[in-house]
């Protein structure tokens, strides 16, 4: 990592750091990379440098295990996530939003509770995120980052498919924030092609159409 | 009358005079038949009757044996019940013969007088219980070889011993069902069930006993009974393995392969032994003070402490010998000699978990141990700050959120001593990485700056919510506008409620958060650049340190604005300023001190009045990164990117304990570390995402 070139890069942000300069280094190459958490400053590297191209972000290096692969990017997705809800709890009261719903298909239930409850949408966002981030961090399900369980990586699946309902909250209910949000970051697309690529969800259950407008491709590639 | 003896002996059958002996047969008709005595009838009765009486002594004989042999071995027994404690009473004096010693060099320390204590003198032990065991004066195990003939005598106990067949066949039963060729024959079941104790007692009580029993008739080849007798050698030492040193393991192997017969079996003997070690009992306790004597020990040796030992422990060598077998090698007897020399050793024995055994009351030589592991954020932990009073903390995190723990909500996690807690609160409102934060005095409230230059305020929900609650927008109370990049450190200063920011756009600023105005005052140094850290001055709280991109602290009156004194890193040791980047400041809460973590690995403390350095030391491996100084000013504790956190006492500066805690994400590993204002807990925070708390 160090005197790659003859010259020592050291990859930190040190106190005083502009955030303009937060993270600015050169690139490491993935092969380079020997630390535990070598997945996800890969994924984060991808990402800062374009958050719109999709496709490079998704593409798993060769021979890495698809579990910690999927595994790092829903940890990635969920914590980028956090940005929509921040925006949601500025608009997203429990007064106007009392259930958590997309279309008037479905109303969710928050699966964080003994008994799952009729959460007003804001909270249902909320204990869904914390709930992913405990499973997630979960010492019992993933207790290393570098190779997981199969058992573990089955869990993934739910996780998905709970966030989601907040991309799709979001888009059905308070559209300008969702689009500010997209514009940004790419995440709900991000997030299709990501489901879809690695089969974690289903097709029906993917009820944003965002990836109709402009991203075919990325459909069918996957 | 012989050739008649031998015939009814074997079988009953009467001889030539069948006519009445038909009668005499059953006893009980005897009465009836008393007219018919005849000479050979006679002759045959008494016959009759001493061949019972013989029968019968001989029964007794074995009974009286038998019960002869209980005896030696319950005598054995409390023999060795006996010697343990006499050890373990030996050692708690020593220990407390050291604990005294102690505390006097820690008064004459403090206080500079002789403590003056009830009896220092060193415990003299009371070895008459033990004088059973002078027959064997020539077992004076200090070298390898008396070792030897100690293993040599255990032998010979154990053929002396009645029971040793039993516990050979009990042992080899065992070997045999480990080896699962159950290929059994009836005797050893036998024995087996008859056996009146299991083969692990038995063992060791076996071991310390030292009846005179006829040797019970064996039907083994030898070759097997010397092999299990190895074999049961072998799990007496196990059994006293807390006892001896590792280097006696090692020597028993060294003498088994020196046995020339050896049985198959034999080499199932470690195995046995390991399978023995585990099953046993042993305090796990008394296996660490060991050990850790031992270790010591080997320490002591080198520094031949043995020299100022006082006579009488001298006597306590030679008795040593004389103790249970199993305690005599040497390292035990040097380590328990050592003890009153513990404190010398142990404060530089780095990272040692189990040392401080002999003082563990005394809190200046606490170790810390990892307890918490706080796993919920999903990405590096730039910040953490404990609540002032309750054991609750909270992190700030590069993944846009900040997070509530209550350490005495925990979720035991599995197969490790370290206990899993799960976050009570998830502060969201941030847009970038946090990378700051601070606590008010009171704990209601709590500060947290980020990357776009916001700085939060929040009121601390309390600790023991149910994590997935309603949200209530009222836990962000405001927000501290001024910045306008990255806030990169905040603290606070609890008698004033004021708050303090150091940021990337250049400024140092002064707030009063819950005041009407809230901006107090801001402070810039041009020469220097960008701070990078930022603390009140403790012992004058009128005051501001911060720390700048120059490498130099400035101190800034917080009435005036203006800059009271700089303290300047000299160039001359020619270091690039900039490889002495600061990462931290700190000022110590009582003492006229500033301390400061560099890029350049090194810690260095400054004089508050003359803003000179005063002392300047390579700390770490790596860029020393974060810094706190404990309630009391006693301790400094340093985290750093070698992934390390470190205990420095301030008086010496001397490394107490280091403690690896994080993983590395790029090149960054450690990112805060803080005490407990009032409680035994110190924390850590890290780029991996985990923050960790230690008791």
């Amino acid at each position: 990592m160090k005197m790659a070139d003859g010259t020592t890069i050291l990859r930190r942000n040190r106190p005083g750091t502009k955030g303009k300069d937060f993270c600015r280094w050169p690139d490491e190459p993935f092969e380079e990379m020997d630390s535990t958490l070598a997945v996800q400053q890969y994924i984060q590297q991808l990402i800062r440098k374009d958050p719109a191209n999709i496709e490079l972000i998704l593409r798993i290096p060769e021979n890495h295990d698809e579990g910690v692969w999927k595994y790092e990017h829903l940890r990635q997705f969920c914590m980028e996530l956090n940005g929509l809800a921040v925006r949601l709890q500025g608009e997203c009261h429990p007064e106007t939003c009392s259930q958590m719903t997309a279309t008037e298909q479905w109303i969710f239930l928050c699966a964080a509770h003994k008994t799952p409850k009729e959460c007003p949408a804001i909270d249902y966002t909320r204990h869904t995120l914390d709930g992913a981030a405990c499973l997630l961090n979960s010492n019992k399900y993933f207790p290393s980052r570098v190779s997981i369980r199969e058992s573990s990586v089955s869990k993934l699946g739910s996780v998905c498919r709970r966030v989601y309902r907040i991309f799709s909250h979001a888009y059905f209910h308070h559209r300008q924030i969702f689009d500010e949000f997209e514009n940004e970051t790419f995440l709900c697309k991000r997030f299709t092609q990501f489901v879809t690529k690695y089969n974690l969800m289903f097709k029906d259950n993917l009820i944003v159409p965002i990836l109709d407008e402009d991203a075919a491709p990325g459909e069918s590639e996957a | 009358m012989e050739e008649t003896t031998s015939l009814n002996q074997n079988g009953g059958q009467m001889g030539p005079q069948t006519t009445q002996t038909a009668a005499n047969n059953k006893q009980n008709e005897e009465p009836q038949q008393k007219n018919h005595y005849s000479i050979p009838g006679i002759l045959h009765f008494i016959q009759h009757e001493w061949a019972r009486f013989e029968l019968e002594r001989s029964q007794w004989e074995v009974d009286r044996a038998e019960l002869q042999a209980r005896i030696a071995f319950l005598q054995g027994e409390r023999k060795g019940q006996e010697n343990l404690k006499n050890d373990l009473v030996r050692r708690i004096k020593m220990l407390e013969y050291a604990l005294k010693q102690e505390r006097a060099k820690f008064h004459k320390l403090k206080y500079g007088t002789e403590l003056q204590q009830g009896d220092m003198k060193p415990p003299v032990f009371d070895e008459s219980s033990d004088s059973q065991l002078d027959q064997d004066q020539s077992y004076v195990a200090v070298t390898n070889s008396t070792w030897k003939q100690g293993r040599q005598l255990l032998r010979q106990y154990l053929q002396e011993i009645g029971y040793t067949d039993r516990i050979v066949d009990v042992r080899s039963t065992r070997v045999r069902a480990l080896l699962g060729l159950n290929n059994n024959n009836a005797d050893q079941e036998e024995n087996l069930n008859g056996g009146p104790v299991n083969g692990n007692e038995s063992n060791k009580r076996v071991s310390e006993s030292q009846g005179r029993r006829t040797p019970a008739k064996k039907s083994q080849p030898n070759s097997l009974t010397e092999a299990m007798m190895l074999d049961t050698e072998a799990a007496v030492i196990a059994n006293l393995s807390f006892l001896s040193n590792t280097d006696v393991d090692m020597d028993d192997d060294e003498d088994m392969s020196d046995d020339g017969d050896l049985d198959p079996n034999v080499e199932m003997e470690d195995e046995v032994k390991q399978g023995k070690k585990e099953g046993e009992d042993v305090d796990a306790l008394a296996l660490e003070v060991f050990n850790e004597l031992n270790r010591l020990s080997e320490t002591e040796k080198k520094q031949e402490i043995k020299n100022v030992v006082p006579p009488e422990w001298d006597k306590i060598t030679s008795q040593g010998p004389k103790r249970a077998l199993g305690f005599g090698d040497e390292d035990n007897i040097d380590a328990t000699l050592g003890l009153g020399e513990l404190a010398q050793l142990t404060v530089n024995n780095d990272a040692e978990n189990t040392y401080d055994l002999a003082s563990s009351k005394e809190s200046f030589r606490k170790t810390w141990n990892a307890k918490y592991t706080l796993r919920s954020h999903f990405d590096g932990v730039r910040a953490l700050a404990f609540h002032p009073t309750e054991p609750v903390l909270i992190t700030a995190s590069e993944d846009h959120t900040l997070k509530l723990w209550n350490l005495q909500k925990t979720v035991p996690a599995k197969k490790s001593a370290s206990l899993d807690v799960e976050p009570l609160y998830t502060f969201r409102s941030h847009t970038s990485p946090v990378l700051s934060l601070a606590i008010s005095g009171t704990g209601e409230h709590c500060y947290s700056g980020d990357l776009d230059g916001v700085i939060s305020c929040w009121n601390v929900p309390n600790s023991n919510i149910d994590p997935y609650d309603l949200f209530e927008p009222d836990v962000l109370n405001i927000n501290l506008c001024g910045h306008s990049d990255a806030v990169w450190c905040l603290s606070v200063l609890y008698s004033k409620q004021l708050l303090v920011s150091s940021s990337a756009d250049g400024t140092v600023k002064l707030w009063s958060p819950h005041s009407k105005v809230q901006l107090l005052n801001t402070f810039s140094s041009e020469q220097d650049g960008i701070p990078s850290s930022v603390d009140f001055v403790r012992d004058e709280p009128n005051r501001v340190v911060a720390s700048f991109a120059s490498s130099n602290c400035v101190i800034f009156d917080t009435e005036t604005s203006k800059p009271v004194l700089r303290l300047e890193s000299t160039s001359q040791d020619g270091v690039n300023l900039n490889a002495k980047k600061i990462y931290k400041i700190v000022c110590h809460p009582t003492l006229p001190l500033t301390i400061t973590a560099h890029e350049d690995r090194h810690i260095r403390f400054w004089d508050n009045n003359s803003g000179k350095m005063v002392h300047s030391m390579v700390a770490h491996l790596d860029a020393v990164t974060s810094l706190a100084v404990d309630p009391n000013g006693l301790y400094l504790l340093s985290g750093s990117h070698d992934c390390s956190i470190r205990l420095w006492h301030l008086d010496n500066k001397t490394c107490v304990q280091e403690i690896t805690a994080h993983r590395k994400k790029f090149d960054e590993s450690i990112l805060d570390v803080a005490f407990h204002p009032s409680r035994p807990y110190i924390a850590s925070a890290g780029a991996d995402g985990l923050a960790k708390v230690f008791v």
